[in-house]
C-alpha cells in the first residue's frame, strides 16, 4: 500500500471510531456542558418539606414570585419521604388551633382517600395519637405539588444551596443539582431545611445538642397474627439476642412486642440520625436499613413469626432533631408548657413534650387548656436581615423543640414565615420590622389562626 | 343475622335497668346515663354474626315504641384465664344504639371479684364502668400477656381474676386493681366484634325520625355517628335539613364537616337549601368555606341568587378561595355577562396570581359561549 493511501485509510478508520454508527431515530448529542443559570425571585424557600411547602404556597398565593428549592424528588419531607404521614395535631381542647394552608391540604388528602377524621371534639386524654390524622403519604405529595404549581411557585427538585451571601439588600444563593448550577437572587429567604442548613451557610449561628433524638426508618411488616403470639417467649428470645450481641437494644426501644404489635410504623430508633448533609444522611439511612434487615431475620426465627414479611419501607430515615437557629427569641420549655402568649405570636403549636431517647419516649402532656404559641422572633436568626426560618429548626430549647418539631406546628410556622416574607418584600423591610397587625391580617385572610386577638377555631 | 324471637317481657325488665344505676332486686348493675331519650318497648333477639370466645351468641336489641333501636345487650359467659387457670365470668353487657358502652349488670347472686375472691366494692364497680366507657383505653393495644409484670409473683391460688398475678404498673391506670384480666376481658368484649354487630343492626333500622333523635343526643360521638348515617342511608326531611344547617358552624369542625358532607346532590336541587348553605358560607371560617364551595359543585345547577352572591363576594376572598369559586363557575359553565363583569374586576388586582386566574377564566368563557 502506498504511504499516502494508507494514511487516508487510517484517517477514515479513526473518523469511523469517533462517530458511532447511528440507528434510525438516534441523534448524536454534544457532551453536556454545565452552564450557570441566573434566576430572580421575590421569595426563595429552601427545603420543600412540611414547613417549606406551606411557606412557598403562602408566598405564591399572596402574589409574590416564589421559588422553592428541594434536594429530594418530591415535596412533603417527613410526611411523605419520611413516611410519618400523620401530621398532627391541629386541634387542642376541642378547638382548631392550626388551620390555613396546612390544614387545607390535609383536609383534601383525607377527602380524596375517603379517610375519616378523628372526632376532635372528644379529648384524646393521654393517647394523643388518637387526634392524629392518618394520610396517604404519596397522595399527599402529589397534592402538595399541585398546590404549589397552582400558586405559581416554581419548584426546583434535586437542588441544594452551596453558598448564600447578602448583597445589596438581596440574598444571592448558589445552588447545584443534577446537571444544574444556579444563582438565585431573592429579596427574602426562608430556611425550611429542618436542619438550619441555609442559616448556617449564610453565616448565622446555629445550636445543637451533644446528643440528639434518634431518627426513625418507617416500614410496615405483615405475615403474622399478633394475637396468637407467645409474647413472653418472644420477649425472652429478644432479650437473649440482645445479650448475645445479635440485636441492638436501642434499635427498637428494647420493645420487640411493641414492634410486632404496631407491625412496624413509627417504632424504630436510629441513634444519632442527622439529615443535614449527604454524608450524615447516608449514615442514617444505612444504619436504619441494616438494623431493620437484621431484626427481620431475627423475627423470622420466632414461633408464629416465621412468615414475617416486609410489606413496605420508606426510602430514607426520617430525622427528629439536628440544628436550631440562635434566634431573636428562644422558646423555652417553661414558655411551652404554660402556653405563653407573646406580643408577636404568629402561630399555635400543640403537642406533648416528646423527647425520644435510647429508652423510647414518654410524652409529657400539656395541662388542660394550654396551647403554646410561636413568636415571630423565634423564626428570625440574630443579626440577619430578610431572612426567616420555619419548621423544627425554630429557635427553642431542647424540650420545647421536642414538641414544636411536629408537622402541624411546622405548617403553622411555615405559613407565618411565608406571610412575614411577603410583607417584608412588599414593604421593603426586614421581617422583624413587619407590623403584627399587617401580619395578622394577611395570615387570617389566608385562613391562618393567629394567637391573641384572633380566636381559635 | 337471624331474628330469633320477640320477647316483650324483656321490655318490662329493661325499663328500670336503663333509668337506674344500682341494685334494687339483689342484682348488681351499673349504667351510664342514657343519651337518647327513648323508652324501651320491645326486645328482639339476634344471632350475633361475629365469632368470638363468648359462649352465648345472642345479641338482644331493645326497641322503643316508635320501633327505633335504643340499646343492645349480650349475656356474656366467658373464661378469664391466666397461667392455665380459669374462672367463669358471667355478666350482661349493654351498648347504645350507636355502639357505645352503656352499662353492665350481673345475674342475681353473681359478683365480680379480685384476687383471692375478694368481692368488688361499690367504688370498684363504678371504676369498672368508667374504664369500660373509655374507647381510647390503652387496653386496646395491649396483649393479654402484657397485663402482668415480667417477673411473676408466687402462685397463691388456683383461680384467677386478676388474681394470681400482680398487675403491670403501666396498666394500673386502665384496670381495676387486682382484676386486670377481668377488666381487659370485659373491655375487649365491649369494643370487640359485637360493636360491629350493633352497628349493622342499627343501620337496618335507620329512619329520619331515629336520626333526628340521635342528633339531639348530648353525646358528641352519637351526633357524629348520626351525621355519618344520613347520606346514602336515608332521605333528608325538612326538619333534618334544618338540623344539618344548624351543625354548620365554626365552633365544631367535625360536626360542621360531617353536616356539609351529609347533603347530597338531590338535596341541593332545592334553591332554598342552596341559599341557606350560602348564608353559612358567609359565616364560616376558611376551612369550612372551602368545603361549602366544593359542596356546590355537586349541585345539579347553581341557583341564580347563589351565583350572584358568590360573584359579589369575589373581591373579598383570598386567591385560593377565588380560585375555588372560579372552579365552581367553570363546573356550572357560568359565562353570563353580569358574572363575567364581576370577575373582570379581578383583572386589576394587585395580586398577579388573582389577576391571572381571572384572565384565564374569562378567556375560557369565550369557548364556553361558542
Amino acid at each position: 500500500m502506498e504511504r499516502r493511501s494508507a494514511l487516508v485509510t487510517l484517517g477514515a478508520m479513526s473518523l469511523g471510531a469517533a462517530s458511532p454508527k447511528l440507528e434510525t431515530g438516534e441523534i448524536l448529542k454534544e457532551p453536556y456542558k454545565l452552564t450557570k443559570q441566573t434566576l430572580k425571585a421575590d421569595i426563595l424557600v429552601i427545603g420543600g418539606g412540611t414547613a417549606g411547602v406551606v411557606a412557598a404556597i403562602q408566598a405564591g398565593r399572596a402574589g409574590r414570585k416564589t421559588i422553592l428549592v428541594e434536594n429530594g424528588s418530591q415535596l412533603g419531607g417527613t410526611t411523605t419521604t419520611g413516611g410519618v404521614a400523620f401530621p398532627g395535631i391541629f386541634f387542642a381542647w376541642g378547638k382548631q388551633i392550626i388551620s390555613g394552608i396546612g390544614w387545607e391540604m390535609v383536609q383534601e388528602a383525607v377527602a380524596l382517600n375517603d379517610d375519616t377524621l378523628p372526632n376532635f371534639s372528644i379529648p384524646h386524654g393521654k393517647n394523643h395519637p388518637k387526634h392524629q390524622v392518618r394520610l396517604n403519604g404519596q397522595l399527599y405529595a402529589m397534592l402538595l405539588e399541585e398546590k404549589c404549581v397552582q400558586a405559581g411557585v416554581q419548584i426546583r427538585f434535586y437542588e441544594t444551596p452551596t453558598q448564600i451571601t447578602f448583597q445589596k439588600n438581596n440574598w444571592v444563593v448558589e445552588t447545584v443539582g443534577k446537571g444544574t448550577m444556579t444563582q438565585i437572587t431573592c429579596n427574602q429567604l426562608i430556611d425550611c431545611t429542618g436542619n438550619a442548613y441555609a442559616t448556617s451557610i449564610a453565616g448565622f449561628d446555629v445550636l445543637r445538642e451533644s446528643v440528639t433524638q434518634p431518627g426513625t426508618l418507617m416500614f410496615k411488616l405483615g405475615g403474622y397474627d399478633f394475637s396468637s403470639l407467645d409474647v413472653k417467649l418472644i420477649q425472652a428470645r429478644y432479650q437473649e439476642a440482645i445479650q448475645k450481641g445479635e440485636l441492638v437494644k436501642t434499635d427498637f426501644r428494647n420493645n420487640i412486642i411493641g414492634l410486632l404489635r404496631s407491625a412496624g410504623d413509627n417504632i424504630q430508633h436510629v441513634m444519632g440520625a442527622d439529615s443535614t448533609t449527604s454524608e450524615t444522611h447516608t449514615v442514617a439511612n444505612i444504619k436504619g436499613r441494616a438494623s431493620l434487615l437484621q431484626t427481620l431475620r431475627f423475627l423470622r426465627t420466632l414461633p408464629g413469626c416465621e412468615k414475617t414479611k416486609l410489606i413496605d419501607m420508606q426510602n430514607e430515615t426520617a430525622v427528629r432533631e439536628t440544628y436550631r437557629i440562635d434566634g431573636h427569641y428562644k422558646i423555652t420549655q417553661a414558655d411551652y408548657v404554660t402556653g405563653k402568649l407573646f406580643d408577636d405570636s404568629v402561630s399555635y403549636s400543640y403537642y406533648p413534650i416528646d423527647v425520644h431517647d435510647e429508652n423510647g419516649v414518654v410524652p409529657d402532656h400539656l395541662a388542660e387548656g394550654i396551647v403554646p404559641t410561636v413568636p415571630l422572633r423565634a423564626l428570625i436568626p440574630k443579626n440577619s436581615r430578610n431572612f426567616l426560618v420555619a419548621g423544627r429548626c425554630v429557635s427553642s430549647d431542647r424540650l420545647a423543640n421536642s414538641a414544636l418539631r411536629v408537622q402541624a406546628s411546622c405548617m403553622g410556622m411555615g405559613q407565618a414565615a411565608g406571610a412575614a416574607a411577603v410583607l417584608a418584600n412588599m414593604q421593603n423591610k426586614t421581617p422583624l420590622d413587619v407590623s403584627m397587625s399587617d401580619l395578622r391580617k394577611l395570615l387570617e385572610e389566608h385562613g391562618g389562626i393567629v394567637p391573641g386577638t384572633s380566636s381559635k377555631g | 343475622m337471624r331474628v330469633l324471637k320477640i320477647n316483650r317481657l324483656f321490655a318490662f325488665i329493661l325499663v328500670p335497668l336503663l333509668v337506674s344505676a344500682y341494685d334494687s332486686i339483689g342484682q348488681i348493675r351499673y349504667f351510664r346515663t342514657p343519651t337518647i331519650a327513648l323508652k324501651p318497648d320491645t326486645t328482639l333477639a339476634f344471632i350475633a354474626a361475629s365469632q368470638d370466645s363468648i359462649a352465648n351468641d345472642t345479641l338482644f336489641q331493645i326497641r322503643s315504641k316508635e320501633g327505633y333501636p335504643m340499646a343492645y345487650f349480650r349475656k356474656i359467659r366467658t373464661s378469664v384465664c391466666f397461667d392455665n387457670k380459669c374462672r367463669l365470668l358471667k355478666v350482661n353487657l349493654y351498648w347504645t344504639s350507636t355502639g357505645r358502652y352503656l352499662g353492665f349488670d350481673l345475674p342475681k347472686g353473681e359478683f365480680l371479684s379480685k384476687a383471692e375472691h375478694k368481692p368488688f366494692t361499690p367504688a370498684e364497680y363504678e371504676r369498672m364502668s368508667e374504664l369500660l366507657a373509655d374507647p381510647l383505653s390503652l387496653l386496646a393495644t395491649l396483649s393479654y400477656a402484657e397485663l402482668a409484670p415480667q417477673v411473676k409473683p408466687p402462685d397463691k391460688g388456683s383461680e384467677v381474676d386478676g388474681v394470681t398475678s400482680a398487675t403491670a404498673k403501666n396498666v394500673l391506670e386502665y384496670v381495676v386493681e387486682g382484676a386486670a384480666y377481668t377488666t381487659y376481658k370485659m373491655w375487649h368484649v365491649v369494643y370487640g366484634s359485637t360493636q360491629e354487630d350493633v352497628a349493622r343492626l342499627t343501620e337496618k333500622s335507620l329512619s329520619p325520625g331515629f336520626i333526628q333523635t340521635v342528633l339531639e343526643s348530648p353525646d358528641l360521638t352519637d351526633k357524629i355517628w348520626a351525621l355519618n348515617h344520613i347520606r346514602g342511608f336515608i332521605k333528608l326531611t325538612p326538619a333534618l335539613q334544618n338540623a344539618l344547617l344548624g351543625f354548620i358552624s365554626p365552633t365544631d369542625y367535625n360536626q360542621a364537616e360531617r353536616a356539609i358532607q351529609a347533603f347530597g346532590a338531590g338535596d341541593l336541587q332545592a334553591n332554598t337549601i342552596q341559599q341557606a348553605l350560602f348564608t353559612k358560607f358567609r359565616e364560616a371560617n376558611y376551612a369550612l368555606k372551602k368545603l361549602i364551595i366544593n359542596k356546590f359543585k355537586e349541585a345539579p345547577m347553581l341557583d341564580k341568587q347563589v351565583k350572584k352572591a358568590f360573584a359579589e363576594d369575589l373581591t373579598l376572598l383570598n386567591s385560593e378561595l377565588i380560585s375555588n369559586v372560579l372552579d365552581l363557575f367553570r363546573k356550572h359553565k357560568v359565562a353570563d355577562v353580569d358574572t363575567c363583569r364581576m370577575i373582570a374586576q379581578l383583572l386589576t388586582n394587585r395580586n398577579d396570581l388573582i389577576a391571572q386566574k381571572a384572565f384565564t377564566y374569562l378567556n375560557a368563557t369565550q369557548s364556553m359561549m361558542r
